[in-house]
């Protein structure tokens, strides 16, 4: 998946807007939105949020995790954490991305806030990576990617399932691949094994 | 359109079909009439008993194949236990592209020429070993295109997977939106007639 | 050496990727004509073979022989059936990418049967998108997750004129901008005609 993919499915998680405008609920294939009153709080889907927003039809509510100092908290986990503390929101980078990107003006301290969650990115990613290389070097059967978020999921995407992909095909016998290539029903091993095996 | 599964040779992959045009020694154990000409040593019509000689792969797959081999394959020297130490020294300095191109490929087919998992075993030790190395590689964003010249072709396409997924990672944190954009092959297309015109102005 | 110029074929698609080298009669001839000579010579040798009892045929002077030449008919084989798969799995790339209209310089190095071939796709595939739905459904379109109904487009190239779905004609210069529904210009971003401005 392409990050703008994830995004996309990122944006389906609920936001508080104040709408600055009257409207009855829209009907959507994906579910309705509104009805909309003036100054009075409702939840709605990010991208319409966002929509709202660059046309100055509403302020978004910043959720409660987007505070510098519950941010900080969570830094600190995760520094002095092994594995991977659970974040406020399953879609926190996409949601900071965007309602920072188009609602500076809504929430307080925008620069703090979007340096210390980069900040919390980065050290996740780099604990993503070292873990990554200790489950190939120790070959192991599996590993727990409890409390990862989607995107950070997909950023191992591909080269991590492709690694172990090449791993395994390096592990099992290639006699299959050696018949298909040209044709031939015997297999090298067992044909210098014990002569008399079946062609 | 890059092709977002992982390398699996088949029938028609020629990843597989150059993988195995390469060279492997291999000693004939029966006269071979009319063959000679498989000798570029020799101008004899007939290749006989005994004789050495380097074939592709695909060749020395068959011939040794079955209940009556024609040719006694051999581990080409990459795969010995000189090369294997180098490996198992420090995988990671290793030019694998100067061992050969195709080293896990080639050494996937090979390995079973040495009745021992010497080789099998390398070929896992040098993958494991160097795969933080090629994971660097890839997330290193603005790294040297050169730098890709050390690797074989499976850790090639390894690396040019990850590259790519890491450099739009990159480019979404970075950027407020995704333009849409021109397909691959357009692209690329235009960039060569811009070159050719250049050429022929 | 046997099956070496089915090799080369194989090679020359090695070499580019993403791009179809000019189509090579000469040398799928000459290789077509090593696999008849050698099938002629195996038979002759097959058939002597075949004439002893089968422990006996091991034993035959010209088995080794045989097997040779039968392992290089495969191998030719091979390399002929993946030289044309190949270059049709990056022609039917191209239909999804460049469109319906392949640039000239792309046909010129395709066979008369690859042109055969991309015309014959191209109408299955625009049959199959217009028995989709009630009005059809345009497969190259809406490959990302839309952000929004209108964007900003430059047009790079002195394109001529474009009729947008309302029967409003625009006349697309090099270097003038246009604000337009995305779902009209899709594929004149893809085809490289516009530039998405963000």
């Amino acid at each position: 998946m392409d990050p703008d993919e994830v995004e996309f499915l990122g944006e389906k998680s609920l936001v508080e807007i104040v709408p600055t405008f009257n409207s009855a609920p829209i009907y959507f294939i994906g579910g309705d939105v509104g009805p909309f009153r003036a100054s009075i709080p409702i939840r709605v889907p990010l991208w319409v949020a966002v929509n709202l927003k660059k046309q100055q039809q509403c302020k978004i509510i910043p959720p409660d995790w987007m505070d510098l100092e519950k941010l900080e908290f969570l830094k600190e986990e995760e520094k002095s954490n092994k594995s991977f503390v659970k974040m406020p929101s399953d879609h926190y980078m996409i949601e900071a991305k965007l309602i920072l990107g188009c609602a500076a003006d809504d929430i307080p301290k925008t620069d703090e806030i979007r340096t210390i969650i980069k900040d919390i990115w980065d050290i996740r990613m780099s604990k993503l990576r070292s873990s990554m290389d200790d489950m190939i070097k120790k070959s192991a059967m599996y590993a727990a990617v409890d409390n990862l978020t989607l995107m950070e999921i997909n950023s191992i995407r591909p080269l991590l399932p492709h690694a172990l992909d090449q791993i395994y095909r390096i592990k099992t016998n290639k006699k299959a691949l050696s018949n298909r290539s040209q044709g031939t029903t015997s297999t090298l091993s067992e044909s210098r094994t014990s002569f008399s095996s079946k062609t | 359109m890059l092709s977002t599964t992982s390398y699996q040779p088949n029938y028609f992959s020629i990843d597989d079909i150059l993988a195995t045009q390469e060279r492997t020694p291999c000693k004939f154990l029966q006269n071979a009439p009319r063959m000679g000409k498989l000798n570029p040593s020799t101008d004899e019509k007939d290749l006989k008993a005994g004789t050495e000689l380097e074939l592709p792969l695909w060749l020395v797959l068959d011939a040794s194949a079955g209940r009556q081999m024609i040719v006694a394959p051999e581990l080409p020297k990459i795969y010995r236990e000189a090369y294997r130490e180098i490996l198992k020294a420090d995988a990671t300095a290793v030019d694998l592209h100067k061992f050969n191109l195709y080293f896990y490929e080639l050494g996937s087919y090979v390995k079973y020429f040495d009745r021992r998992e010497d080789v099998h075993n390398i070929l896992l030790h040098t993958f494991i070993t160097r795969f933080r190395f090629i994971m660097d590689l890839a997330n290193n964003a603005d790294s040297d295109p050169t730098v890709q010249n050390r690797l074989d072709m499976l850790e090639r396409r390894l690396f040019k997977s990850g590259h790519i997924a890491r450099t739009k990672l990159n480019t979404w944190l970075l950027d407020s939106g995704a333009p849409l954009k021109a397909a691959n092959m357009v692209t690329n297309h235009r960039k060569r007639k811009r070159v050719d015109d250049d050429l022929f102005a | 050496m046997f099956a070496e110029k089915a090799c080369n074929l194989i090679k020359e698609l090695s070499r580019c990727e993403e791009v179809l080298p000019p189509y090579h009669t000469e040398l799928v001839k000459e290789v077509c004509t090593e696999i008849k000579q050698l099938h002629e010579q195996n038979k002759e040798d097959g058939a002597i073979v075949a004439n002893e009892s089968s422990i006996a045929g091991y034993a035959n002077a010209l088995y080794p022989t045989l097997r040779i030449g039968s392992s290089a008919v495969k191998r030719n084989v091979r390399c002929l059936l993946a030289y044309h798969y190949n270059r049709l799995k990056t022609l039917r790339t191209m239909r999804w990418e460049f469109g319906s209209i392949l640039p000239q310089d792309i046909k010129t190095n395709l066979s008369s049967d690859e042109i055969e071939w991309f015309t014959k796709y191209s109408r299955s595939f625009a049959k199959y998108m217009t028995s989709i739905g009630e009005n059809g459904l345009n497969l190259c379109l809406d490959l990302r997750p839309p952000k929004s109904l209108y964007i900003e487009v430059k047009c790079l190239m002195d394109y001529g004129k474009f009729e947008l779905s309302d029967g409003t004609i625009l006349l697309l210069k090099k270097d003038s901008r246009h604000y337009l529904p995305r779902s009209e210009c899709e594929e004149l971003i893809t085809q490289g005609v516009f530039q998405h401005i963000v």
